[in-house]
């Protein structure tokens, strides 16, 4: 027999399998047509989230004011980009941007995608930079966790993928607006739950959770995170409104967020970070 | 017709090795580089966006790439092994030019837009938004590309981080 070519087969055959396992683009653009109706269930890529935090963040400076003063604007920034480096997501599809709103109401909103608001009046509630971070590192948790996405329906994402998918709509001119609805519906969703409605409760301990974990490996206190809820819990007692509603300080999370912190870290630079801190708010 | 002798044969078929392997390795995806277009990448030990980052990976950096998973790319850069997803790149590998491959089975079928759309995953786009923002005039979009624009350069957060004691 040819053992030649048997000898060649042999040698080719591992290749043959392997250039289907790795897909060639052209194989792989027609097995992707093939699943496209499998692809209704996916999640929301990065892109798509960027966009409707984008969308979020408009409607929220729709509402609020945005604060003027840029080294306050670039102190948070720091303070923010401090803590989201060390976080589970630490870059999302562009980046995070930290505001500061223009208003006395104590407040703090994460859009979905990394644009991330903190209010004049929460800051002010702060005694430090410890504590400033660890409000930062909390909203950074829930871009992290995707919580303002998740809250999109998934009646709404599925929907989102029949206009996709309706060729004759598309023919029709019927997919763009199609989509532009499912998108505006999308921002009401999101837009109900980080402003007026609030996260889950389970959400908001992996927040803090997640927070913990940034503030340690920042080098920061993640005790400042149970003074600055202590604090919180005592202000809000009888209010139902603002991060009152949408962030509850409750003895129950205060108590979780006890047990997940270590000791506080020996820290020469605190003093320094201290001072800084009340150089910016004052 | 005289026997095809040994050494003959042998020279034949070592050729049919050698034109096959030339053929099929372009389809492993063996050596193809590409260059990360966007900001803010990383290389990731998973698939995974939740995973820890093994190293972040710069505008204009080259990735050899391994093979492809889904919306990830197994690629080697600089050395080191892990995953990008695939916003860091302009455009899926072998998009705009037919390689080798696709001179042998022919370039990716065209696909409708709805399908083109579909496949790359775009439900909101940014022709989406706007669309968005012709019906929503009154939405601040100017003040979020200002918000956008906030960034620290790495040197000035590096100097933040000493002075404060904290971990870089």
């Amino acid at each position: 027999m040819r053992r030649e070519a048997w000898l060649a087969l042999l040698i080719l055959a591992p290749f043959a399998v392997g250039g289907c396992a790795y897909a060639l683009p052209a194989a792989a653009v027609a097995y992707k047509g093939a699943t496209k109706a499998a692809e209704a269930s996916r999640p929301i890529n990065d892109s798509e989230e960027y966009y409707v935090g984008r969308a979020v963040a408009a409607r929220i400076l729709g509402q609020y004011k945005l604060d003027q003063n840029a080294k306050l604007t670039q102190y948070v920034n720091e303070v923010g980009d401090t803590v989201a480096r060390k976080s589970t997501r630490p870059n999302p599809f562009r980046g995070y941007h930290f505001a500061v709103l223009d208003t006395e109401e104590i407040n703090a909103f994460a859009c979905p995608g990394g644009t991330i608001f903190v209010t004049r009046g929460l800051i002010k509630t702060c005694k430090n930079e410890d504590q400033l971070a660890a409000v930062l590192a909390h909203e950074v948790g829930h871009v992290a966790n995707k919580d303002g996405i998740n809250s999109i329906s998934q009646a709404r994402w599925t929907q989102v993928f029949t206009a996709m998918g309706t060729e004759a709509a598309r023919q029709y001119g019927g997919v763009a607006g199609n989509l532009v609805s499912l998108f505006e519906g999308s921002i009401d969703d999101v837009f109900k739950t980080i402003v007026v409605n609030g996260y889950s409760r389970q959400a908001e301990e992996a927040a803090d959770a997640a927070a913990v974990t940034e503030l340690t490996r920042a080098g920061y206190d993640p005790n400042a995170m149970v003074v600055l809820l202590t604090a919180m819990e005592a202000k809000g007692k009888g209010k139902t409104s603002g991060i009152f509603k949408t962030h509850p300080p409750t003895s129950e999370r205060l108590a979780k967020v006890k047990a997940e912190v270590g000791p506080s870290p020996e820290s020469k630079g605190e003093a320094i970070r201290t001072k800084r801190f009340k150089k910016m708010v004052s | 017709m005289r026997p095809e002798s040994r050494a003959m044969k042998l020279v034949r078929h070592v050729l049919v090795l050698g034109v096959a392997l030339v053929l099929l390795l372009p389809a492993l995806g063996w050596g193809e580089v590409l260059k990360v277009a966007q900001p803010n990448q990383s290389l990731y030990p998973d698939p995974d966006f939740a995973s820890a980052p093994i190293a972040p990976v710069p505008v204009g950096a080259e990735v050899n790439v391994e093979r492809q998973a889904g919306d990830w790319y197994k690629v080697d850069y600089q050395g080191k092994s892990g995953w990008i997803n695939r916003q860091a790149f302009p455009a899926p590998a072998g998009a705009t030019q037919p390689g080798l491959s696709g001179l042998l089975f022919g370039t990716p079928v065209k696909q409708t837009s709805s399908d083109e759309v579909a496949l790359a995953g775009k439900g909101f786009t940014p022709e989406v938004e706007s669309g968005y923002r012709s019906k929503h005039p009154e939405m601040n979009f100017a003040q979020v590309d200002k918000v956008e624009s906030f960034k620290v350069d790495p040197a000035t957060l590096q100097a933040f981080i000493k002075e404060g004691d904290l971990k870089p």
